[in-house]
């Protein structure tokens, strides 16, 4: 595992908003501070569906995606998406999920191999420092 | 007001506020303005009481739209509701009435609300799940079945396919053998907003506008009563915005809507008393406040002196509230009960017309029963509880209030003159103005709540280890199954036939750039669904799927 | 590693086509791949993909546009591959990369590919190294490849010579801005787009432009006007993107004598280029020296 020291190899991770609901103001939040903090964000934009995330992560050969969503679709489409992962060889991309998250849902998602699940009112620096020390498991 | 200051009073108060410590965090309103430590009579140069403010229910309305305020009658206390089927919506809305509720708020799911069928593969998991699904009129006749929508005011929030929803409203109304002259009510319609902040966007913006005044016009002309759109900053806001910005968009907006109506031949007068604003209520009491009150003087002033209006109804900025969605915190939740207290306070301080307060678990879901409950006893405290209906307007007159509304009004036209130096609203719109405003405005937030100049409770200061979960409502997953159902059959049931034949007639109305109520309402009858109703019109508008960072 | 990748990538696997893009990003193993292309180049003899550069101002709607170019080419049935850049900042290094956004592709449709790139801003209009990337799109049989710059203004010269039609965008209402584009005009662009024809004031831009290139010293340049919301003027664009000839004359040659070269010596010295590896092993398991190292690379090269 490559841990990355900031301004060396940047991190490319994938921002995506998933579902129908426009919320993005967290979602751009969080691309602006990890752009500040010398990654390299990948953001396609709202309503992608689970294939065109798997597709964007893929093309752009990313470390991690972060999925952004609030709608509360997230037990539907985020199995979707980290299944959809796996089966297009892409078992190294970390996943994140961001967004309105209830607790009881939470240890669902990691057991389902989600890295981490940041809630409304993390503060910038835990995602950064979350990024940081977990590095590329793409370029190993 | 009173002017003198003595000065050595005041020096003397001067060095002592200079030899005391700073505080911890910053002394800026949650928008990020200064605050001075005091205000005195300095603070507003030129200041007359006749001139500057003027009383509630008069021309510049900065004290209010009526003269006795809640006196004469308290605001509305309307609750947003809305999950599942039509059906069930209905039930949940025949309960509220059968408990002497006299308006309904129709929240509506995010595939009706982005103008897409409950069957669409981009609808999987969100079918019911945030508000009522609505695909054709059949919905609609069930979600108003055994209600008399002559009697009791209807609010729907919908913007991108409002139009197409309008026409099955009317249309059920017709079939329900109600005179359209009776219907009251709102429509939201905003659909200049959607490109700011909130994205439910189908169309690009131009025929978006034009649909939005469509609405208006129709209404105008047969609907009366019947509030055609709500221009609103609440969206604006929770998308990161500050006070000053959701203030200034949202007139704009208001602004852009009257050059339009008038651009079709409307007279002012014809339309303007009905134009009706959404706002929020955020958490800086005072800020707040000043917005609204400076709300109110900028359109009365606009409508009255740029556009002539003459009927003082034109002048008027009538607003509904809502405490912010985007305050609420999922940790410690109970803790929302109290932000949102706050934040209804500032609402009915500042004058609102009706007000919708939070639950405490809506971060986490929608919201149960019990918590439901509570939002509203909350008004109920605040309206006959503490006492801040018995005079109108207790705030005016403080300095520190009547300068953060000067300032307010200021900025709000400053944001005016940039718009127009941009070109006009469209052409803003075009190079992401809004947003990037916000979108800045949010980061900076961002920033603060990080360096801890900024303190939420509960979240980046008074922690707590434990948290115990809230009972949360959930969804049934049948629903979707359901709905899907029911679409599909009207689908086989209908005419084909009589479906494209309507359809056709929608596209032609659009090509020619008629008014698209009539041929709406037709293709309403025909049992048309909003999904098809919207991508024949894209044929002609054409689709808005991009958004920027 | 790198050979497995590059066996893949010899096998049209898209996976490794993206991570080798990542590693020419990175400035890694560029000899190695550049041999590899050569190589492989000279065993397909393919014609090169025209490479088409779409500049302008931030706004212009460059990525707006090559979106509806790429739905335009891939409805004739041709494959596409877009290099989409961005500014990164050069304080931090990081970069947000919006372009995507502007360039709806179906996920299925595997004829398509973006790939996001982030430019040092200030210094150059596109990434490092893109030269090379260029090549591993064509070299994965791409039918055509659409290059997105940051923006126009400095670097607008090395675009010219990445790229066989240099297309400039500008807009409606820019008064002010027409400064630059003068300059910029005469010296980069093969093709001048006026984009957002649907907007006001789209037929005074372009004959503002028109009045431009009558003056003395320029180069015949074709003016379009193209709106990418309303979908008008793709396909003439096309057409005056393929009726350009392409820098064959100047950088054209001199870009096949280059690869002509490069193919050269990845034939002369293929059996001598897997020697390299061995001798830095050795280096690097301490049996030689640094200078014992260096004096048999050089032999492999002068024998
Ligand atoms: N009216 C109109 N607007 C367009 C057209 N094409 C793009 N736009 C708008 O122009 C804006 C900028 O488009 P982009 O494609 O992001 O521009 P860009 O040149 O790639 O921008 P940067 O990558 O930031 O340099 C967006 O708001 C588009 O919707 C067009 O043909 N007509
Ligand atoms: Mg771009």
């Amino acid at each position: 595992m490559v841990k990355c020291v900031e301004n060396q190899i940047p991190l490319r991770i994938v921002l995506a908003k998933v579902g129908l609901d426009g919320h993005d103001r967290g979602v751009k939040v969080v691309s602006r501070a990890l752009r500040d903090a010398g990654f390299h964000v990948i953001y396609p934009g709202l309503w992608q569906s689970p294939e065109a995330v798997v597709r964007t992560v893929a093309d752009e050969d990313a470390d991690w995606l972060g999925i952004s969503l609030l709608s509360g679709t997230h037990m539907t489409l985020v199995p979707r998406i980290v299944e959809m992962l796996r089966a297009a060889g892409l078992d190294h991309v970390g996943v994140l999920v961001g967004g309105i998250i209830p607790e009881t849902d939470v240890p669902k998602l990691l057991e389902l191999g989600v890295a981490r699940v940041f809630g409304p009112g993390t503060p910038m620096a835990e995602i950064i420092d979350f990024l940081r020390a977990h590095g590329s498991r793409t370029h190993a | 007001m009173a002017t003198a200051v003595d000065r050595k009073l005041w020096s003397q108060w001067q060095r002592e506020i200079e030899a005391a410590p700073p505080g911890e965090q910053p002394a800026t309103t949650v928008s990020g303005v200064p605050i001075d430590p005091l205000y005195t009579p300095d603070n507003l140069d030129g200041f007359e009481y006749d001139s500057s403010l003027g009383y509630p229910g008069q021309y510049p309305y900065t004290r209010g739209v009526h003269a006795t305020m809640y006196r004469g009658r308290l605001w509305t206390m309307r609750q947003f509701a809305g999950f599942g089927t039509a059906q069930q919506t209905n039930e949940r809305f025949k309960f509220l009435v059968a408990k002497g509720q006299t308006g309904l708020s129709t929240a509506f799911d995010l595939p009706t609300l982005m103008g897409l069928d409950s069957d669409d593969p981009r609808s999987l998991g969100e079918v019911g799940r945030l508000g009522v699904a609505v695909d054709t009129i059949d919905d609609m006749r069930q979600l108003f079945a055994g209600i008399d929508i002559g009697k009791i005011s209807v609010s729907m929030t919908i913007n991108a396919p409002a139009a197409v929803i309008m026409a099955f409203y009317l249309a059920n109304a017709q079939d329900q053998g109600v005179d359209w002259r009776k219907l009251r009510g709102t429509i939201q319609n905003d659909t200049l907003k959607e490109f700011h902040a909130q994205n439910e966007i189908y169309f690009p913006p131009e025929p978006s506008v034009r649909l939005a005044i469509d609405v208006i016009e129709f209404c105008t002309r047969h609907v009366p009563q019947w509030n055609p759109v709500s221009i609103s900053g609440y969206h604006i806001r929770e998308a990161g915005s500050t006070a000053a910005q959701e203030l200034a968009f949202t007139l704009a907006d208001g602004l852009h809507y009257v050059d339009q109506c008038l651009a079709r031949g409307l007279q002012v007068d014809e339309f303007a008393p009905r134009l009706s604003f959404f706002f929020n209520a955020h958490n800086d009491l005072f800020e707040e406040v000043a917005k609204y009150r400076a709300a109110r003087a900028v359109w009365a002033d606009r409508l009255r002196n740029h556009y002539g209006a003459r009927n003082e109804n034109s002048w008027k900025l009538r607003f509904h509230a809502q405490t912010a969605g985007c305050s609420l915190q999922d940790k410690q939740p109970e803790v929302n009960l109290i932000r949102v207290a706050y934040q209804a306070l500032a609402a009915v301080l500042g004058g609102c017309q009706s007000l919708h307060t939070n639950s405490m678990d809506e971060t986490l879901a929608l919201p149960s029963e019990h918590a439901v409950t509570l939002a509203l006893r909350t008004q109920q405290v605040l309206a006959h509880e503490t006492g801040v209906t018995n005079t109108v307007d207790p705030l005016g007159g403080s300095y520190f209030v009547e300068t953060l509304t000067r300032q307010m009004a200021q900025e709000a036209r400053g944001y005016f003159d940039r718009i127009e130096a941009l070109g006009g609203m469209l052409p803003a719109i075009e190079r992401g103005f809004f947003r990037r405003e916000i979108a800045d405005a949010a980061f900076a937030f961002q920033r603060e709540f990080d360096a801890k100049h900024k303190i939420i409770v509960g979240v980046n200061a008074y922690q707590e280890a434990e948290r115990k979960p809230l009972d949360i409502l959930t969804i049934d997953h049948a629903v979707e199954t359901e709905q899907v159902a029911q679409t599909r059959r009207v689908r086989k049931e209908r005419s084909g036939e009589e479906q494209r034949r309507t359809l056709d007639a929608v596209r032609r109305a659009a090509e020619a750039q008629e008014n698209l109520l009539p041929t709406l309402l037709d293709a309403a009858r025909a049992r048309a669904t909003v999904g098809e109703v919207m991508v024949a019109l894209a044929e002609v508008y054409g689709r808005c799927d991009a958004a920027v960072v | 590693m790198l050979d497995d990748l590059l066996a893949r990538f010899g096998k049209r696997d898209r996976l490794a086509l993206a991570r080798l893009l990542t590693l020419v990003a990175r400035g890694e193993h560029l000899d190695a791949i550049r041999l590899a292309l050569a190589a492989a180049d000279s065993a397909a003899s393919r014609p090169a993909p025209p490479v088409v550069a779409l500049t302008g101002n931030a706004g212009v709607g460059k990525s707006t546009l090559v979106g509806k170019l790429a739905e335009y080419l891939r409805g004739q049935g041709q494959s596409v591959a877009v290099l989409a850049c961005d500014p990164q900042s050069p304080l931090t290094g990081g970069a947000l990369l919006g372009d995507r956004v502007r360039m709806p592709s179906r996920p299925d449709d595997l004829g398509l590919y973006i790939r996001s790139l982030a430019a040092v801003s200030g210094n150059q209009a596109v990434a490092e190294h893109v030269e090379l990337m260029i090549r591993l799109l064509a070299g994965f049989g791409f039918d055509v490849i659409l290059l997105e710059t940051v923006g126009a203004g400095q670097g607008d010269t090395a675009v010219r010579e990445l790229a066989d039609v240099v297309v400039l965008l500008v807009q409606p209402e820019t008064g002010d801005e027409l400064q630059w584009e003068k300059a910029g005009l005469l010296e980069v662009a093969d093709v001048v787009v006026v984009h957002k024809a649907d907007l006001a004031g789209a037929e005074r831009m372009e004959s503002q432009v028109r009045e431009l290139l009558t003056l003395p010293g320029c180069r015949e340049i074709t003016v379009l006007r193209v709106s990418s919301t309303k979908q008008q003027g793709l396909a003439e664009l096309w057409a005056a993107i393929l009726a350009c000839p392409r820098h064959d004359a100047r950088v054209g040659d001199a870009r096949a004598l280059l690869r002509r070269a490069q193919q050269v010596l990845a034939e002369r010295f293929a059996d001598r280029v897997q020697r390299v590896g061995p001798v830095v092993d050795r280096w690097k398991r301490h049996e030689l020296d640094e200078a014992q190292a260096a004096d048999e690379l050089l032999q492999l090269l002068i024998r």
